[in-house]
């Protein structure tokens, strides 16, 4: 690797008013590497991408691209110096086509008029360069899977003739076969010479996909250059400044009854009859791959949404169907897949956040009883060791894990007997997520039924006294917790004829 | 295990300053608006704007779209809109109008009664029927117009039989006048009812997030429902307060009236998207409107003058909204 660098970032620093973001970041990235990025939440990682891109000025430091400085501020500059970044969150415009969202903002035009078929053409070339020439260029985005709009998404910074693409936790949203297509194409652009920084929470990609490592933590780089095959017991203990002992807790035992009986729930078109028990003192895990209907199967569980056919009953009681309202009076919990879409109010307090499913609890009269309601909050959000243990927060300014935690209190306060959690570690980083698995296997031991949706077979097969996969919209496999391993159950995931189908839906 | 280690690790993002609520700092600003009015008012016609006769008067005037704005609270609260209040309160004053020779309490009961039978149709089209507000309301701004005019035939009633009507409008107690005292109560009643009770809660939790408010429990088509029959019973009860004053119940009263309430409302900080309402700053926004529309008047400027301020004001309002986010 004698090249020059695509990317040298010296001492970069950035501070907010009352927050210093980044104090002191160096690393570099060269050709045709994958450069992966590595810290806890909060760590300055997307502080550190702001700047690269151009999003954000930084305060000291210098961010050179190709040996030349950087113009700060300034993303279409970043842009044109062929740097290009692909967030989290897809930035695609769903209602335009594929063609369209690749060219979007620099549109090839004929005169005045757009020369749509130039577009077409070009982007027939950049799919085909990513290996992904079945994605049709007048499909609009919203009909496509969430891998192909990633793969979109690539296009589109390619057409860019990007040098340098950041990729910020691009497989969160993918399951373990979708991942494997990503890492495909980002192979293909090392090969092209593209050098990749390349954020992630999922250490066991780092050897699969990535060069280099560097680990961020407290706005600093504790460790640059790393090898991609560094235990990962060591990135763990750069990234959380000291040693893990044990990513996941013991695992529990059904100590009671049946609390859950899901019998022959079905919901066209993503979730065929399925029937399921779980026990008092179990963590019942649900795995398959995305669009297998797991997360619609908890959504017709809890009555978000109306099943065709079926019953649930919680603690023997037969539930009225679609009306979640029911199932919390039963003693349903439901820790959504989207925390921040679906689970809570972001601008209201933690308090509020703690209380909402369980207001008549604090009645004074036809009031709310704000004393009790803060001190009842607090104490759950403390059992739950949430950061921080003030109710009064501001529930948007928490990170990942406490956020979910605040979920989790919820449910506690309201004293559930049946908890559905769905992706309840997505987006945490890793010291915390070993807290969270801890307070399931807590829930579970203190008698709750708890169900956990995930698509990290790993985790399933880490703390889960048994596992079952859907495939298709109905479960396929029932394994237990000690025999469960990630390539069993991806095994039984993933049919042995099944083709990635592009379109969303298809396959069904 | 040393989970307590990663808690503290992930505690790094505490030093946050306490956050200031958007909302209170909007109702500060307004409260230093209706200050400066009030000076400046004091200034500009030291003899006749800063006295208590004048100030209730305001009180008064301010009561009728007072009344309407805070309905609109609610409703704006869940992210919705109400475009069909002005033709509400004539509807519900027309339908009180009917009943003219059976006293008082008939004429108030039958202009609640219609405020409660409109709004539950929007309420229906809306939470059941999942027409958009816009639509379902702008279909009622115009169905109520018609209702209006043709229960009555498009002639209006005298009311001058009336006087409990008529005390709404022009009565006083202990020199305050009544319709002042209605608004001020509605207002007290609002407040506690959005801020201290569960039924606000889950008025503003579904307008913040419907989703997460229904998996917590909240039953939003119930919440999206109980709102625009809320502005239905204050479009009744802002019919109550006019026809007193006009000892009338006249079919055209009320136009564009739900733009007024609008404007207070969003003036006042609440958010057009929902999850966001405040009942004092509708307060401040009605009030604000109000005075300026007595100084003006008193300084004989002409409607014209009043209009472009009342525009420059919202969008003032809006901008600074706009720049605290």
């Amino acid at each position: 690797m004698t090249d020059a660098p695509i990317l040298e970032v010296r001492g970069l620093e950035k501070v907010y008013p009352g927050v210093r973001a980044l104090q002191g970041v160096d690393f570099d990235v060269l050709p045709g590497e994958v450069h992966c990025l590595l810290g806890p939440n909060g760590a300055g990682k997307s502080t550190l991408i702001k700047c690269v891109s151009g999003v954000v000025e930084p305060t000291r430091g210098e961010i050179l691209v190709g040996g030349e400085p950087l113009p700060v501020g300034a993303p279409s500059a970043s842009l044109k110096r062929g740097v290009a970044t692909i967030y989290q969150e897809l930035d695609l415009v769903e209602d335009l086509t594929v063609a369209q969202s690749v060219f979007l903002g620099h549109e090839l035009r004929r005169g005045p008029l757009l020369d749509r078929e130039a577009m077409r053409r070009e982007t027939i070339a950049l799919l085909e360069r990513l290996d992904h020439p079945t994605i049709p260029p007048n499909a609009h985005v919203r009909a496509l899977r969430p891998a192909a709009q990633q793969v979109v998404s690539i296009a589109r910074a390619l057409s860019h003739d990007a040098r340098l693409l950041i990729m910020d936790e691009p497989s969160a949203i993918l399951d373990d076969e979708e991942v494997e297509t990503l890492f495909g194409v980002v192979r293909r652009l090392k090969e092209a010479g593209v050098g990749v920084i390349y954020i992630s929470h999922r250490l066991d990609e780092i050897p699969r996909i990535g060069d280099r490592v560097t680990v961020l933590s407290d706005g600093r780089t504790v460790a640059t250059g790393l090898p991609a095959d560094t235990p990962q017991g060591t990135l763990v203990e750069h990234m959380v400044g000291r040693k893990v002992d044990q990513l996941y807790p013991a695992r529990s035992a059904a100590t009671g009854d049946v609390v859950l009986s899901v019998r022959g729930v079905s919901g066209a078109p993503m979730v065929k009859e399925t029937s399921f028990d779980v026990r008092a003192g179990e963590v019942v895990g649900i795995g398959g791959l995305v669009g297998a209907g797991r997360t619609e199967l908890l959504r017709l569980v809890y009555g978000l949404d109306k099943p065709d056919t079926g019953e649930v009953y919680v603690g023997g009681k037969r539930l009225p169907a679609g009306r979640p309202a029911a199932a919390i009076a039963a003693g349903l919990g439901l820790a959504p897949e989207d925390r921040k879409s679906q689970g809570l109010l972001l601008d209201w307090s933690l308090t509020k956040n703690v209380s909402l499913a369980d207001l008549g609890r604090f009645r004074k009269g036809p009031l709310i009883d704000g004393r009790g309601e803060r001190g009842a909050a607090l104490e759950q959000l403390r059992a739950l060791k949430t950061v921080p243990d003030d109710g009064e927060r501001i529930t948007r300014e928490l990170s990942g894990g406490n956020q979910q935690k605040v979920v989790l209190a919820r449910w506690l306060l309201r004293e559930c007997k049946v908890l559905l959690l769905d992706e309840p570690t997505r987006g945490v980083d890793v010291g915390a997520k070993s807290e969270i698995y801890k307070v399931i296997a807590d829930l579970a031991r203190e008698g709750l039924g708890v169900v956990v949706v995930s698509s990290e077979l790993s985790e399933l097969a880490g703390f889960c006294t048994r596992v079952l996969v859907m495939r298709e919209g109905a479960v396929v496999a029932e394994v237990g917790g000690e025999e469960a391993t990630e390539l069993e159950l991806l095994r039984h995931a993933v049919a042995p004829t099944d083709t990635q189908p592009v379109i969303a839906g298809e396959e069904i | 295990m040393s989970t307590t280690d990663a808690a503290s690790g992930e505690g790094r993002s505490l030093p946050i300053p306490k956050p200031r609520g958007r909302i209170q700092l909007q109702e500060y600003a307004l409260v230093g608006v209706v200050a400066l009015i009030l000076i400046g008012g004091a200034i500009l016609e030291p003899d006749s704007f800063l006295t208590t006769d004048n100030m209730l008067n305001v009180l008064r005037q301010a009561s009728v779209v007072g009344v309407l704005a805070i309905g609109m609270t609610f409703v704006i609260a869940t992210g919705g809109i109400d475009l069909s209040v002005g033709s509400m309160v004539a509807a519900a004053a027309v339908a009180g109008g009917q009943l003219v020779d059976s006293g008082s309490a008939a004429f108030v009961l039958g202009a609640l009664a219609m405020g409660i039978v409109l709004g539950g149709i929007n309420a229906s089209a809306i939470a059941y029927g999942r027409v958009v507000p816009f639509i379902a309301t702008l279909a009622m701004f115009t169905m109520a117009r018609g209702l209006a005019l043709w229960l009555s035939d498009k002639t209006p009633v005298s009311l001058f039989s009336l006087d409990g009507v008529r005390w709404f409008g022009n009565g006083e107690v202990i020199g305050i006048p009544s319709a002042a005292i209605v608004f001020l109560a509605v207002t007290v009643f609002a407040w506690v009812l959005l801020n201290r009770t569960r039924y606000g809660r889950y008025v503003v939790a579904t307008g913040g997030n419907r989703e997460a408010a229904r998996i917590a429990g909240v039953k939003v088509r119930w919440i999206v429902f109980s709102v625009y029959v809320i502005s239905g019973i204050c479009a009744g009860l802002a019919a109550i307060l006019v026809s007193g004053r006009l000892a009338s119940a006249s079919p055209i009263i009320g136009n564009l009236y739900e733009l007024d309430a609008i404007a207070a409302v969003v003036i006042g900080g609440s958010a057009l998207a929902g999850g966001r309402a405040t009942i004092v700053g509708t307060f401040l926004g009605v009030i604000t409107f109000a005075l300026i529309f007595n100084l003006l008047t008193l300084m004989d400027l002409a409607v014209e003058i009043q209009q472009i301020t009342k525009g420059l004001i919202i969008l003032a309002a809006v901008l600074v909204q706009r720049r605290e986010r």
